[in-house]
């Protein structure tokens, strides 16, 4: 029955010869042990459609985990249906031996027949058979395995691959990953272990990277680079210094026009200017609305909702495009208050209505000539209207506060300057 | 383009739509309550209001697991009720000490390392993310950067809301 059902999968997945000879000797690994782990057939199969490996065993366990994660029915028919059709007695094996014999193979072999260990792993270490997982894995590999069960749970596709570089000598648990902005928890205690290579390459791609929470040990293995202090307090100083750091990058993304400036200062600075900005604009707009809203029919907010949503989907289509028009007008507004206020006051008196800039701002977003008028159409507000209906005292009302912001605008650049 | 368009009409699934949803609500609220003000004290009123309702459908369509939204609903909840009943501001008193006594000692740790960014600057941005007190300069730079983003969309609502408003 081996030799009947084996060649039959290995003819039909496309695999290569070395893993065809890695899952003949695991074959052979399996048939002689019979443990029964008939509870983990139901969880394997779905594992294995979880964990559809076109090609079979990778040769980069990165790229086998970062595969989408799409059950690939063909590839269910052709390959794994017939793992699947080993028996029971196969996925027992590969559940309780198949560790030891993962282990084996991966000592022998530098790619990891443990690319069925996720599979595996995602599963069985979900039913809590971590401490045997543990106890049996004594390579690296399976160590990424660990790490990958939890990227399989988090449905990560994103790629792991700079963890691959350095399976032999992984860290235990995922101490880069761990660093990475998105874990809430970071029970530090800093002892060294490994890489300091590692380290760098997975801290690059720990924007990437999503969490892999640190099951059994929840603490972060750091090791202490060449050439730098070992002292367990600098190492955790160091950590949280790179996890600033990795903000301020992120924060420098989201904030508009901070590409050139590098010292953490003069970020913190642009960043608390631009929420400051973002901040009076609400308020701003919020006056604005309290001062429009009973002119308009509101009946039926849902049909406005329906009708508004396709118009957002055409003007917004992105969140950062959106952001970034957001940022050309934060930077125009800025350029705008450069000028005199009274220039200020003559370029509204020329957008005699609000219309032109509204059906320009929809059509084109990325036109940067509309863009200040949307901030000056606020400032055309206080001149146009009066001429309409309103009071003389909201005209006031909004020259105070126009030009509150305008104070605070040029302020904000002379500090700049 | 597509699966944007399908996304922001399902109402629960982004930021931008949830805000959107109670702030139109919150809207209509405002508007049907007051007539339209003809003085500028009114017009200051109903301009607070409008931005308390953006501010508390912001924070309620950021979700509370973040501190900010929860900062800042706390905040509009101790206003309103001590508008409400001023003869209890205690009220108030006990309810951000909880808050900053959860996160107090945190803040006592970390004090000595804020030297090597600029303690004032820290201190600004703590004053203006709302929760921004009781928190280590790390958990500050992400609460920053997620409130940044809402209040971008938030901006670009209510802009578009004026836009159409005053069209």
């Amino acid at each position: 029955m081996n030799r009947a059902l084996l060649p039959e999968m290995l003819h039909s997945t496309d695999m290569t010869v070395l893993e065809r000879q890695r899952a003949r000797f695991k074959w052979q690994q399996e048939q002689q042990q019979q443990q029964q782990q008939q509870s983990f057939f139901g969880d394997l199969s779905g594992v294995f459609q979880l964990q559809q490996q076109h090609q079979g065993f990778q040769g980069d366990l990165g790229e086998v985990v970062t595969r989408s994660v799409k059950p690939d029915p063909s590839l269910m028919d052709n390959g794994w249906s017939d793992l699947v059709g080993f028996g029971p007695c196969g996925y027992g094996n590969y559940n309780g031996s198949g560790f030891d014999v993962n282990c084996a193979i991966s000592s022998t072999s530098s790619c990891p027949p443990a690319v069925v260990a996720p599979a595996t792993n995602a599963k069985v270490l979900a039913e809590g058979r971590e401490p045997v997982l543990s106890e049996k894995l004594n390579s690296g590999v399976a160590r990424e395995c660990l790490k990958k069960r939890k990227v399989d749970k988090v449905q990560n596709s994103t790629k792991v691959v700079a963890e691959d570089d350095s399976r032999g000598k992984r860290i235990k648990g995922c101490p880069e990953d761990g660093e990475s902005k998105n874990t809430q928890k970071n029970n530090k205690s800093s002892s060294t272990s490994k890489n300091s290579n590692k380290e760098n390459s997975a801290e690059t791609s720990k924007d990437n990277s999503k969490v892999t929470e640190v099951q059994k040990p929840d603490y972060i293995h750091v090791r202490a680079r060449r050439g730098q202090a070992t002292d367990s307090h600098s190492l955790a100083e160091r950590v949280r210094r790179e996890k600033i750091s990795e903000r301020m990058k992120y924060l420098q993304d989201l904030v508009p026009g901070c590409n050139k400036i590098t010292g953490k200062a003069g970020m913190l600075d642009e960043i608390i200017n631009y929420v400051q900005s973002l901040q009076r604009q609400v308020e701003f707009l919020s006056m604005k609305l309290a001062a429009v809203n009973p002119r308009l029919d509101f009946n039926v907010d849902n049909l406005f909702a329906k009708e508004a949503f396709p118009a957002w989907a055409t003007n917004f289509p992105a969140s950062g495009m959106s952001s970034d028009m957001t940022n050309r007008a934060y930077l125009q507004f800025n350029q705008v208050q450069q000028q005199q206020q009274q220039q200020l006051v003559t370029c509204c008196g020329l957008d005699v209505g609000i219309n032109p800039p509204d059906m320009g701002l929809r059509r084109t977003i990325s036109s940067p000539r509309s863009i200040p008028e949307m901030f000056l159409d606020s400032s055309c507000f206080t001149h146009i209207q009066p001429s309409s209906t309103w009071d003389a005292d909201l005209q006031n009302l909004y020259n105070v506060a126009f030009e509150q912001g305008t104070i605070e605008a040029s302020n904000l650049l002379k500090m700049e300057m | 383009m597509n699966p944007d368009h399908h996304s922001s009409l399902n109402p629960s699934s982004s930021l931008k739509s949830r805000f959107t949803k109670t702030f139109l609500r919150s809207l209509i609220k405002i508007n049907k309550q007051r007539p339209f003000p003809y003085c500028p004290r009114e017009i200051f009123q109903r301009c607070h209001r409008v931005k308390t309702a953006a501010d508390k459908s912001l924070a309620r369509a950021a979700g509370s697991r973040r501190v900010w939204s929860r900062a800042m609903l706390c905040k509009i909840r101790n206003r309103s009720l001590r508008r409400g009943c001023q003869q209890r501001p205690s009220v108030r008193r006990i309810i951000i000490g909880y808050q900053t006594t959860k996160k107090g000692y945190c803040l006592q740790k970390k004090m000595s390392d804020d030297q090597e960014v600029g303690t004032d600057q820290a201190s600004k941005l703590r004053k203006l993310v709302p929760g921004g007190e009781a928190m280590d300069l790390c958990s500050l730079l992400d609460e920053a950067a997620h409130y940044i983003k809402c209040l971008n969309t938030q901006v670009q609502v209510m802009r578009r809301i004026a836009d159409i408003h005053s069209s």
